[in-house]
């Protein structure tokens, strides 16, 4: 089990180095991000995720940012107009490339990490749009979409469950159980605004209460500009009785693509993170904009 | 008298044509066609390869077209909002300038267009129809604004278009006929000749299962000056076209789209992809194409999964079409 050795770290308060950025990162290296490249250029793909290994990631995370049935399927007005004009492999393209993305993540690590514990996380994101806790399914409804995408990724062999951009308590709950009915170790991640405080106006603290008794393995920020993850790690270390981390974005969001600027380059980034690091962050990594560079200078803290 | 109703004006001749009983050519797909082409995706192409838009335009001039629509399908400003928490939200992560990125979008598209038109050195007159299109998804009908929101949104993109002095509106893949019918009073109120063109759903009605007929009455007392069909496969169209004619004494049109659509595996925004288009090669389109002529239609054209061939086959394939191109 490639979790142990995370686990271990953790327990003896040592740091835990996530990846930065991949759909960024793609964009970065001039190719578009649509259908996450994972049936197109899967070496291109899992390039990326072994610079992240070589920069230092203990954790890397699979290239399946909100990548689910209900992505695909909300693109049609129901089931019948789907298969009257949508194409042919939709009924399985989204569990097909989650699964690959954990493959090409599994596969980088047999390639890169040179014998050094590397855990592969399942980036899994809320099942509606990441910043718009307005649009979330009911919790029946996402209880039954969370087992089938986390089925496919533990089969796949996935180590953990990272359910990153966590816009509400009540989502990350659904995924948190089921990825527990499973097996699967789960950190959570939400996303939180400049004080530190959920896009539902629920708080950190709320959050923590929640899925503590739940067996949660770490609770993290991510996915705000620093700033605003100094704010949640301050949150976060107030309340929380299991190990808490954080990765922000750097630079803009400009849909569908990111805005790469200069603000914080990797030393910039690694002197805020040492800045989590004092706070009580044990898990650190980077978000949108990131990039190998970044995670080396994290590497660098320890 | 404002200078879309002089005689020489090109929807003036537009028109003419039409009486005079000559189908008039639209052109083929924007978007699927930018994609199969390699462009990447964002802006709708009108930032970082204006030049590819540009010539896809021209191609289709002289494919036979003589209305070149707007690459601006699917593009208002809630594409981007849709996608932060709240306005604040977009300020707080967002690229700058996002707030006027559609508007923005939009007066360029109108300029590429027109930029094709004056690069082929065409002699006959070509109308540039600015599209608009649902506000939301156009293929969630279930997403719909209330009608009095989507007239306000739709006529502030109405209105650009206006001062770019485009020829027509030409409203695609409308999915609800209060959305529809809001549109078309918002391109009226902005002094602009509109067109409306409805997507069916598998049944054969509109998307949102309102029946076609009632679509075709209320864009006609809205004002409309043509109904169209489009976004559905071409025997679809072809069924669809058979009532249209039953249903109004107004110019009526078809486009379809060809083979499969092939949604991204992100969220951001519409995404124009189509595969299999193969199944439908352009003589085959033609052979469809002249059913909608035989059943009455005066406006033909492609919709997504076409390319200039398939136009340049229309052009080449249906009597007395579009004479003024070369």
């Amino acid at each position: 089990m490639a979790y142990a050795p995370m686990a271990e770290k953790l327990r003896r308060g040592e740091t835990v180095l996530l990846d930065g950025a991949i759909g960024t990162e793609i964009l970065r290296r001039n190719v578009t991000w649509a259908d996450h490249q994972l049936a197109s250029k899967p070496a291109f793909v899992r390039g990326i995720h072994e610079d992240y290994i070589r920069a230092g990631a203990d954790v890397i995370s699979t290239n399946s940012f909100q990548l689910c049935r209900r992505a695909l399927e909300n693109h049609f007005r129901d089931e019948a107009h789907r298969r009257h004009i949508g194409a042919r492999d939709l009924d399985d393209r989204a569990n097909r490339l989650l699964a690959a993305s954990v493959h090409l993540a599994c596969e980088a690590r047999d390639r890169a990490s040179a014998g050094r514990p590397v855990a592969v996380a399942a980036a899994i994101t809320t099942l509606e749009w990441c910043f718009r806790p307005d649009l979330a399914p009911s919790p029946a409804q996402a209880r039954q979409e969370y087992r089938e995408i986390l089925a496919v990724v533990k089969q796949a062999g996935a180590d953990l469950v990272l359910l990153e951009t966590v816009n509400s308590i009540g989502e990350a709950r659904v995924g948190l159980e089921v990825a527990k009915s499973l097996g699967l170790p789960c950190w959570v991640s939400f996303v939180c605004d400049e004080h530190g405080v959920l896009f539902t106006g629920e708080t950190l603290e709320q959050a923590a209460a929640a899925l503590e008794p739940l067996g949660v393995d770490a609770l993290l920020v991510n996915c705000a500009p620093p700033a605003d993850i100094t704010a949640g790690m301050n949150q976060l270390a107030r309340c929380a009785g299991v190990p808490i981390g954080g990765y922000a974005h750097i630079g803009r969001f400009d849909p569908p693509e990111w805005m790469f600027t200069d603000e914080f380059p990797p030393a910039r980034y690694a002197a805020v993170a040492a800045g989590w690091k004092q706070i009580g962050a044990h898990i650190l990594g980077g978000c949108c904009g990131t990039t190998p560079d970044h995670i080396a200078a994290l590497a660098a803290l320890r | 008298m404002r200078d879309t109703e002089g005689p020489h004006h090109p929807y003036s001749q537009l028109r003419q044509q039409i009486r005079a009983g000559r189908p008039v050519l639209l052109d083929g797909a924007m978007g699927t066609e930018l994609v199969r082409r390699g462009v990447r995706w964002r802006k709708h192409g009108l930032l970082t390869d204006s030049s590819a838009v540009c010539q896809l335009h021209a191609d289709y001039l002289a494919a036979g077209a003589q209305i070149l629509r707007t690459n601006t399908f699917q593009l208002n400003p809630r594409i981007y909002l849709n996608v932060f928490r709240n306005r604040e939200h977009m300020r707080h992560i967002g690229v700058p300038g996002l707030e006027q990125m559609a508007s923005n979008l939009l007066r360029r598209s109108v300029e590429v267009a027109r930029e094709a038109c004056r690069n082929t050195g065409q002699q006959e007159p070509v109308a540039v129809a600015g599209v608009l299109s649902p506000l939301e998804h156009c293929f969630r009908p279930d997403l719909a604004p209330p009608p009095q929101v989507a007239r306000r949104e739709q006529e502030a993109l109405a209105r650009i278009f206006a001062e770019e002095k485009v020829d027509l509106l030409l409203l695609e893949s409308m999915n609800t006929v209060a959305e529809a019918r809001a549109t078309i009073e918002a391109g009226r109120a902005a002094g602009l000749p509109v067109w409306a063109s409805f997507v069916l759903g598998p049944e054969g009605e509109l998307l949102s299962r309102e029946p076609l007929e009632k679509a075709v009455r209320e864009a006609e007392q809205a004002g409309a000056e043509a109904v169209l069909v489009n976004c559905a496969p071409p025997q679809d169209i072809s069924r669809a076209v058979e009532r249209l004619v039953r249903y109004t004494k107004l110019p009526v049109g078809a486009f379809a789209h060809i083979g499969r659509f092939s949604p991204p595996s992100w969220k951001f925004e519409f995404f124009p992809q189509f595969t299999d288009t193969e199944e439908w090669p352009p003589e085959r389109y033609l052979a469809e194409a002249r059913r909608w002529r035989e059943a009455g239609a005066v406006v033909l054209g492609g919709c997504c999964g076409t390319s200039p061939a398939h136009i340049a086959a229309l052009h080449h394939g249906l009597a007395g079409a579009a004479k003024g191109a070369r």
